[in-house]
């Protein structure tokens, strides 16, 4: 369980989070929508530590850090090294083993080639392989479908559920409100650093029509395409 | 395309306030030391007349990255684009000439012009599809991104040793086995992401003495060539040169503590001149290493606790 309270966050005079109170529980599955810019990545940086704020996070674990699996929005990779160290790195950083990362590789990603090289879904499936490697009881995915084939999208969201099963702790950001619909428990709506309203799974469709009404409203009109 | 060098004069300066220089100050110590150096490399030997070409044709040719140069095309016209890199180029061509027209080097001159335009008209990719083999799968990740990064480096070490036993001369064996721990520590010179610092489940203490257990390993195993070579060549001076590599792995430790002393951030002027000092006077170590120590349990605290 991950329990938030009272968090906020502000880069200088920018307050980006303002007293967040929120509680994660195992073996549940926990969407984070909103705009580019509402507060999604900084969330998820203090929650893993990464960021400085105010306010409290407590959780089951002595570190909080140590359990988190976290798949950044682009994950960062040195020049020269390949996907198969990359994996090694993370497992090392844990102290995990890595197993036989052939038979792991569900992504059949090119494991001896330089990560760099990667396309942008061939990075995010390497760096979502290295943090299931690692065993982490959270899960942080901010936003695991961009860029992704289809077919990869089909794989991580039975990842997903797998995970749920497993009873760990999920919380994903995404645009693609399809996926979202399929894998969450709950979506929380965050919009200028506060949370404006928690949708339990029977009231998605509602979330998804009400979003688009106040999102796209006349806006389109507004272009006068012709 | 005024603009686009306007905005090149403002990066090197911010490059050069991040540093922690005054612009001004920076670009006059840049050409104090591009002026020292070019003497001491013409003292030093008779070539060099052709060495000097040929670094500055190294320094060019980094301007024919394909990356850049095709994002370059993507927003100027080919004309445009041509008259970019010919002014870029003659840029960076243009201390060299002034110097060697000093020296009047005429033939050298000519050499790097025509060479300079030519790689107008050339692209080098920097990603090769071909993964350059280590020793270091296990341990990533600074000496496996160093070794390939720094090969050819690496490789005229080995060269220097075999030239120092050829020749009997014990000084060109010690300097490979300088040149060797200079580059390691040059794989410790900028911070990596904070996320691979992060990710690390260790305290600050055991994080900062697995890097430097890692970082000791990794030298040692690729200096072994030089070490034993060398040891077994110049046997009367074994203790020499057990003695400066554990010199050398105390300098590798310190930079990594200098390093995350204030990591997210790049090292600046006062950890390189404390590490400078240091190495003229190595009983400096003895402080200078608790110093970084201390700063760096308090800069890793922030990402580790």
């Amino acid at each position: 369980m991950i329990k938030i309270e009272g968090l906020s966050k502000s880069f200088g005079s920018n307050a980006v989070l303002h007293n967040i109170n929120l509680v994660f529980e195992k073996g549940k599955v926990y969407g984070i929508v909103g705009e580019n810019g509402s507060g999604k990545t900084t969330l998820f940086k203090c929650i893993t530590g990464l960021e400085k704020y105010t306010g409290k996070i407590s959780s089951d674990f002595d570190q909080l850090k140590n359990h988190i699996g976290f798949l950044q929005t682009e994950p960062y990779y040195f020049s020269k090294i390949t996907g198969r160290e990359y994996i090694q790195l993370l497992c090392n950083a844990r102290n995990k083993q890595t197993g036989n990362i052939n038979e792991r590789n569900i992504f059949e990603l090119p494991l001896n080639q330089y990560a760099s090289t990667y396309s942008t879904g061939m990075k995010k499936k390497l760096a979502i392989t290295a943090i299931l490697m690692q065993e982490n009881d959270c899960y942080i995915f901010d936003e695991p479908f961009n860029g992704v084939d289809i077919h990869s999208n089909m794989i991580i969201t039975d990842i997903i559920k797998k995970l749920k099963g497993l009873q760990k702790t999920i919380l994903i950001s995404s645009h693609i409100f399809a996926t979202l619909n399929e894998t969450c428990d709950e979506i929380h709506l965050l919009k200028n650093g506060v949370f404006l309203k928690k949708v339990l799974k029977y009231d998605f469709s509602l979330l998804e029509q009400e979003m688009r009404d106040f999102t796209v409203g006349d806006k389109i009109d507004k272009l006068e395409l012709k | 395309m005024r603009n686009y060098f306007v905005l090149q004069y403002s990066m090197a300066n911010r490059h050069l306030s991040e540093f922690g220089v005054n612009p001004f100050l920076g670009a006059g110590l840049l050409v104090f030391g591009f002026v020292g150096l070019s003497i001491v490399l013409f003292t030093k030997t008779e070539f060099a007349a052709y060495i000097y070409p040929l670094i500055a044709l190294a320094i060019i040719s980094k301007l024919s990255e394909t990356g850049r140069n095709d994002f370059l095309k993507t927003i100027f016209n080919e004309l445009g684009y041509y008259r970019i890199r010919i002014i870029e180029n003659c840029l960076v061509a243009l201390p060299f000439i002034i110097f060697l027209t000093v020296k009047s080097s005429s033939i050298p001159i000519l050499i790097l012009l025509l060479s300079a335009f030519a790689l107008v008209f050339v692209n080098f990719k920097n990603q090769f599809n071909f993964t350059i083999p280590t020793p270091f799968q296990k341990h990533p990740f600074e000496f496996i991104v160093g070794f390939r990064s720094n090969l050819v480096l690496i490789i005229s070490t080995w060269f220097f040793t075999v030239m120092s036993i050829i020749f009997g001369n014990f000084n060109l064996g010690i300097f490979s086995l300088l040149l060797a721990f200079l580059i390691f520590l040059s794989f410790y010179g900028n911070p990596e992401n904070g996320f691979y610092v992060w990710v690390f489940s260790l305290a600050p203490h055991k994080f900062l003495l697995r890097k430097i257990n890692t970082a000791i390993f990794c030298s040692t195993l690729l200096c072994l060539p030089i070490t034993l070579a060398l040891s077994v060549s110049f046997y009367s001076n074994v203790f020499i040169i057990i003695g400066l590599q554990a010199l050398c792995c105390l300098y590798l430790a310190t930079i990594i503590l200098a390093k995350y002393s204030v990591f997210p951030n790049q090292m600046n002027l006062p950890q390189l001149i404390l590490l400078a000092l240091s190495v003229g006077f190595p009983p400096l170590l003895l402080v200078v290493i608790p110093f970084f120590y201390t700063k760096s349990i308090n800069r890793l605290n922030a990402l580790l606790q």
